[in-house]
């Protein structure tokens, strides 16, 4: 398994994040806010980790003098996630 | 975290990226009923919408534009009340893009200069677009009124006879206004 990836998605709001990420073309932060549960600042700091890692993309703007930040998984995150969720679901039903 | 958590929180997760179909439903209503109040107008003044030449089309075109501009306002606000696009929805509204691309860039000016009533390319571009759309979303309701529209563009060449804006009001009521009611009232998948 990707040991990197798997490290970043031991954290439960980062797994929401990603999982989300990948069903969706693109995602506001107030939305990851609410449906990974985190606080603002909590979500900030998840997502500054996984664009770092190069697993999404964040893209700033700004919508009538508010900001508004996007957030989009890249094709590494999503490419990574598929062959992790492969392998969760290979480890998982080796444990039965 | 165990295994099985960390699926059920990507199960969750992924649940939560729901297709809205009501604003799209939305957009097919405002289209069926704008078009077919537009027919209606046209059929009831003819004499005023066709007094010069260009009239009728200032008619068709300015109206259309102005609805345009409201339905993407519309569109613009609830994508940002949402806050998130789905694949599925991208896909439509780069779709219904084009359509509207089609129509304004390519229907319209070749009609004006070919001196030739467009209604008959709009149905089949009209029809394309709700199929497609249909295709996209599995709704049998959108597939159905894309292939209407289909036989009303032959009916047009095979019975040219018949006033087109009936065709028109046909073509708006079974290919936006009863798909669109179905879209609305359809729950979220």
């Amino acid at each position: 398994m990707n040991k990197d990836l798997e490290k970043l998605l031991f954290n439960p709001i980062r797994l929401k994040i990603i999982s989300f990420l990948i069903s969706v073309d693109k995602s506001s932060f107030k939305s990851l806010s609410k449906i990974s549960g985190a606080t603002k600042g909590n979500l900030s700091i998840q997502i500054k980790k996984l664009n770092e890692a190069g697993y999404i993309k964040i893209k700033k703007s700004f919508n009538n003098n508010y900001p508004n930040t996007t957030c989009s998984i890249t094709i590494k995150g999503k490419n990574s996630f598929k062959l992790f969720f492969k392998e969760l679901q290979l480890y998982k039903n080796n444990q039965r | 975290m165990k295994s099985k958590e960390q699926i059920n929180i990507i199960n969750e997760a992924i649940n939560k990226a729901k297709v809205d179909l009501k604003p799209l439903g939305f957009n097919f209503i405002f289209w069926g009923i704008f078009i077919t109040i537009m027919c209606i107008i046209h059929l009831s003044f003819p004499a005023f919408i066709q007094q010069t030449k260009f009239s009728a089309v200032i008619f068709w075109v300015v109206l259309p534009l102005v609805g345009m501009v409201y339905t993407t306002n519309y569109n613009i606000k609830i994508g940002i009340k949402k806050g998130y696009e789905t694949h599925i929805g991208r896909v439509i509204k780069i779709v219904w893009m084009v359509f509207g691309l089609s129509w304004i860039l390519v229907i319209i000016p070749v009609s004006i200069i070919n001196n030739q009533n467009p209604v008959q390319n709009i149905v089949l571009l009209l029809a394309l677009t709700v199929f497609t759309t249909g295709l996209i979303l599995k709704s049998k309701s959108v597939i159905v009124g894309g292939v209407i529209l289909f036989l009303l563009f032959y009916s047009i060449e095979f019975y040219p006879l018949v006033n087109t804006l009936v065709y028109t009001i046909i073509a708006q009521i079974f290919g936006l206004l009863l798909p669109g009611l179905v879209l609305y009232n359809q729950k979220d998948e």
